[in-house]
Order: C-alpha cells, then structure tokens, then sequence
C-alpha cells in the first residue's frame, strides 16, 4: 500500500467518525501491559517470592529466638510461628511500601513522563482510566500478598517444619488447623492492602510526584502504627488503617474472636472509599497543562 | 451551517490565577482547510488547543467540534479530532511500536498492518522495535504524528509542530500538512513564525497576551502588510539620507547598528537606489529586514522584532 493511501485512512466526507468505543476492558489490557513492561514491578514480584526464603534462612540460623515479639519464641522450631513472625515483620512498612510502589506511581508517572496529554487526547474517558489505573493497583496488591504469602508459608514449613503450634492462649493447635490459621491469617491482609492501595493512588493523584506517591502512605502507615501502640487512644484506633493488619489476632487465641476481622472491613473499606472518591474528583477536575 | 464547521469556538476565556491566559476568543475552523493560531510566545496558543481537547476546562465560552461538545458529549467530543499538544511524549521504557498500539487500545484498536503502515510513512520501521526512551526529539515528533495519524482524523490539531525541528525537519513537517490536506483533512495549526502561517494556512487567528489581535484570511492580512524595509549601508550615509528625504514614498532612518533602514513601496525605493548611484553614494550592503507579513505579526502583537529574533 502506497503512503499517500495511508493518509486518506478512510473517507473524510461522512459526520463524525464513530468507531468502536473502546472501554474498561481496553483501558486495562493497555495499563497492566505498562506494568508487564516495566522493570520494577518484575523485580517487586521477584522479590516477593525470593526475599521471604532468605528471611526465613537468617532468622532460622539464628541461636536464640526473637523472643519479645509475637510468636517469636516458637519460630525457630515451628514453621507456623516463623510464618506469623513474618507476617507480623511484614505489616509493619513491607505491605504498604509493595504497593505503594505501583499504586503511587501510576498517576504519578503520567506527569512525570508528561503523557497525560498523551492518553486524553484518545477516545477513552478520563474516568475509564482512572478505573483502570485503579483495578489494575488493586490487582498487582492482591498478587503480591498472595505471592509474598505463599513463598513465606512454603519456606517456612520446609525449612522450620510443621509441628504443632502453640496458640495466643497457650492452646495446641494440630498441624492442619494451623496451616489453615496461618493462611487465613494471611489472607486478613488483603483488606488492608486495598485500603493502603487506595491511599497510595490518591498520594499519586493528588501530589503528581512519584516519591510522594510512594513514600508517602508508608509513611503514614508508620505513623498510624506509633499512634496505635501509645495508650489511652481506644477511640481513635477503629479509624487507623493499620489496626487491620492486627485483626488476626484474634484467630490465633482461644476462644477465637473475630469481631476485629469484621471492623477491619468496615475500616479498610472507609478508608478505600473516601481516598477513591477524593482521587477521582481531584482528577477529574483537574486542567492538564503540564507536559 | 454550523455542522459545517470543525471547529466552532466562542468567547473562549481562561485565566490561571490573576492571569487571563485566553481572553474571549472566537476561531471557527471550515472542514476543510488549513487554519493558524499565531502568536508569539505565551500569547495563549498552547492552552486555548489544551481547550479543545478537553485537557484544560475553560472558564467561559463554548467550543463544539464537528457539532459536539465536552459538555453534552464528553470524550466522543474526540471522535475524528487527533494531534498533539506542545511536543509529544511517550513512555520511555515501551518501544514505538508498542507505545503506537496501546494508544491504538484507546481509540478502540488498531489493526497491526496499520501500525506497519504508518510506521513506514513516518519513517521509523527501522526503530520501531527500539525503547522510546533512546529516541531523538525529530522522531519523537515524527511518533507524535505517526500516534494522531492511526486515529484516522479528521481533525488534526498541531502545536507548534515545527517547533524544535532542524530545516530539513520544518520543510518535512510543512510538506505532510500540505499533503494531508490536499487529502482534505481539516488542519489547525499553532505557530510563532508568520511565514510557516504564510505558507500554509488559509486563515489565520493571531493572538496577542491571550485576546485576538487579528482574525481572518492570509490575503486580508497581506493587503494590510506594511512596505518592505531594507537595512542599507553606504559609503556617505549622511548624503544618502538626504537623499531619500528628497525621494518621494521613501522613508529612511539610522538602523539599530550602523547603517539606515530604508521603507517604502519596492519601485520608489528602486528609484531611490538608482539616485544613490546616480549621486556616487556606493552602497556596500541591501538586504530585507523582514517579510512585510513579518512587519505586520511583529506591529499587531506588540512584540519587539529584536527580542522575537533573538529567542
Ligand atoms: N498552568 C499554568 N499556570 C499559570 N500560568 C500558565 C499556566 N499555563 C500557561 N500559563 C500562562 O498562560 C499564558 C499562555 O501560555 P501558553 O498557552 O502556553 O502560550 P503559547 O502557547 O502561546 O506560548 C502564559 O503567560 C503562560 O505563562
Ligand atoms: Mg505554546
């Protein structure tokens, strides 16, 4: 085909060319083949598979048990006290760091890179990409907890073992009811994950600066925890985002209670919400005239 | 008669701040035809095109495009509009190719043999496969052409496209504009550069500190050029201000540097050099200063030629 036929495209006599209306489902093929692309979020995967295997190698190397800090005594001899000393390691910055990584940096790169005159010049509406960035930072969360988990539980049974645990109360807990406490454990993270996700997409909306996006909800989740740990604040702590991460607890003593389970809902759904909502509004509004 | 228009912009008013950016203008753009915005810098090129693409929302005014608005019909306003704002950009870390189909993914697809296509009128097969990241600023402009072309406008909305290009790249630029409206796409254009506008455009909008300074048709705006002035330097410049003070339609005055700028219509100031010769006044230079086009964007736009030169 000749280049002077490429120009005429198509006929420009009719009305306006209305063509296939490209939605959600397009928007997000389009942001998830960005993040395949992109050499951190490989080496962010890679890390949640590897770095808990090496963790568990150090910590079982060791002579004497962590023993002030949850489920530290037993770890170096029960596989399931090393998966809950990680996961109590993990909540503190590690959870909200992976995704603030990706979830703070996917506006914000658009700025940085100036391309946001590049994709809202398309055919697909600013808020079709918002929700977009958003299913696809909520998406990577999910797996990288799922990954970091597995790799954390796996390692942890093969190299530490599966003996009996010893519960919050003292009680024994058999093997397999263990491993499905643990995982259970695990899997509380989700919730707050997404809240922290949503955190860190509104920092990227709202500072348009990768380093904010990234640093900032981490910075806050270490703050929440200072503000958790001090005493005579029993009010306030429903509200922090952090106390999720606590909320399995409750699994592990005897009786189990799992009242913190449904807060933990109530709270990383709040906290969801309200950074979604305000992230899109302040997008929406928003004059593009940078880049 | 309205549906007739690509472009159908009124009153269009935006201020940053205490600055008014775009103050109240109007452009109406035929299917069709080449159009200018000109204007020197910060006139309000850049975010009254911002505006039409939706990026910058305007305090007040309309604008509809090809009869649709952002107001009534949101990003289907885009539909058969394409083009890019001040220079393209791209993401680094993804390939041309790469970066040319996933905007294809929101214009609701593009067929790969499309990609080939425009690739090779665009000239960059050769580096399609390469990051985007280790791409020259002139092909980075060529993608930025190659990524408005696969949306099959028709429309296409250009920022200063010359902008940053060497003199191989402008001539290229001008020619594909020449060319693709020859196809009879509608062609809306920015530019500092009068003669670019000149060469090109059939009307013209000239912008000055965010207002309209001038709109209408390139031969309106010929008709209204100044004469021609020419920097001149002679043995005797005393003698030969004398003499043109003498000559009839001739104005004369000491130029900037050493030397006398001369205006006046071309014939009168051809007698004028005749007299010169004729009163062994030697000249020992005689060159244009600028286009009277050029003359006319410098007066209307309040801009000083120097200044305009030198940036
Ligand atoms: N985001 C912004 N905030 C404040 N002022 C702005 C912004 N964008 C543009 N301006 C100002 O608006 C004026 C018009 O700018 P612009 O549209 O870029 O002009 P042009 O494209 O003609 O050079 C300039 O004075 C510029 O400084
Ligand atoms: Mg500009």
């Amino acid at each position: 085909m000749s280049a002077t036929d490429v120009l005429t495209g198509r006929p420009t006599a009719a009305g306006p060319t209305t063509r296939r209306r490209p939605g959600l489902g397009s928007a997000l093929r389009w942001e998830s083949r960005k993040l395949r692309a992109q050499l951190r979020v490989k080496a962010l995967l890679g890390g949640a598979v590897l770095v808990p295997i090496a963790v568990v190698v150090v910590m079982h190397s060791q002579p004497r048990p962590p023993k002030d800090t949850l489920f530290g005594r037993f770890a170096l001899d029960n596989g399931f006290a090393m998966a809950l000393l990680v996961l109590g390691f993990a909540v503190q910055w590690v959870l909200p760091l992976l995704t603030s990584i990706v979830a703070g940096n996917i506006f914000a790169s658009e700025d940085q890179h100036g391309t946001w005159k590049t994709v809202l010049t398309r055919s697909t509406s600013r808020a079709t990409l918002f929700w977009a960035k958003t299913v696809v930072s909520v998406a990577f969360a999910l797996v990288a907890l799922a990954l970091l988990a597995a790799s954390t539980v796996t390692a942890s049974l093969l190299i530490v073992g599966r003996q009996p645990l010893t519960g919050l109360s003292g009680q024994t807990i058999h093997a397999q009811r263990a491993l499905e406490l643990v995982v259970a454990s695990w899997a509380t993270m989700a919730l707050p994950m997404v809240g922290f996700t949503c955190l860190a997409l509104l920092f990227s909306v709202w500072s348009r600066n990768v380093a904010v996006g990234i640093a900032a909800p981490v910075v806050i989740g270490l703050v929440m925890q200072l503000v958790g740990a001090l005493g005579g604040i029993e009010s306030l702590r429903p509200f922090l985002l952090t106390t999720p991460f606590e909320a399995w607890h409750g699994l592990l003593a005897e009786p189990r209670f799992t009242g913190p389970l449904l807060d933990s809902v109530v709270t990383s759904a709040g906290w969801s919400v309200v950074c979604l909502a305000a992230a899109f509004l302040i997008l929406r509004r928003r004059d593009i005239t940078g880049g | 008669m309205d549906s007739e228009l690509a472009v159908d912009a009124v009153g269009v008013t935006k201020t940053f701040g205490s600055l008014c950016a775009v103050d109240d203008v109007t452009v109406k753009v035929e299917a069709g035809e080449v159009y200018g915005v000109l204007g020197p810098n910060g006139a309000g090129k850049t975010t009254f095109l911002r505006m039409l693409f939706g990026l910058v929302r305007p305090d007040s005014g309309t604008i509809r495009i090809f009869d649709r608005s952002w107001a009534a019909d949101g990003v289907a306003t885009l539909d058969g509009v394409a083009g890019f704002i001040e220079s393209p950009a791209f993401y680094p870390y993804l390939t041309g190719r790469q970066n040319l189909e996933g905007l294809g993914l929101l214009d609701g697809g593009v067929r790969r043999d499309r990609v080939d296509e425009i690739l090779e009128l665009v000239d960059l097969t050769d580096r399609a496969g390469d990051a985007v990241g280790g791409y020259s600023y002139g092909m980075r402009q060529r993608l930025g052409v190659a990524a408005s072309l696969i949306r099959e406008p028709r429309l296409l909305v250009l920022d200063e496209p010359a902008n940053g290009l060497d003199p191989a790249g402008i001539r290229d630029m001008r020619a594909l504009v020449r060319r693709l409206a020859a196809r009879g796409l509608t062609v809306l254009l920015s530019s500092h550069h009068m003669d670019e506008v000149e060469e090109i455009c059939d009307n013209v909008t000239i912008m000055r500190q965010g207002g309209v300074a001038f709109h209408g048709a390139i031969a309106e705006l010929r008709a209204m050029a100044p004469d021609p002035g020419y920097a001149l330097s002679t043995t005797a410049d005393d003698r030969a201000l004398e003499i043109a003070a003498a000559t009839p339609g001739i104005a004369a005055v000491h130029g900037p540097g050493t030397g006398l700028v001369v205006t006046g219509p071309a014939h009168e100031v051809s007698s004028y050099v005749s007299a010169l010769v004729r009163a062994e006044v030697r000249l020992l230079a005689f060159t244009p200063t600028r286009t009277p086009l050029e003359q006319l964007f410098f007066m209307l736009t309040d801009t000083d030629p120097q200044e305009a030169e030198a940036a």
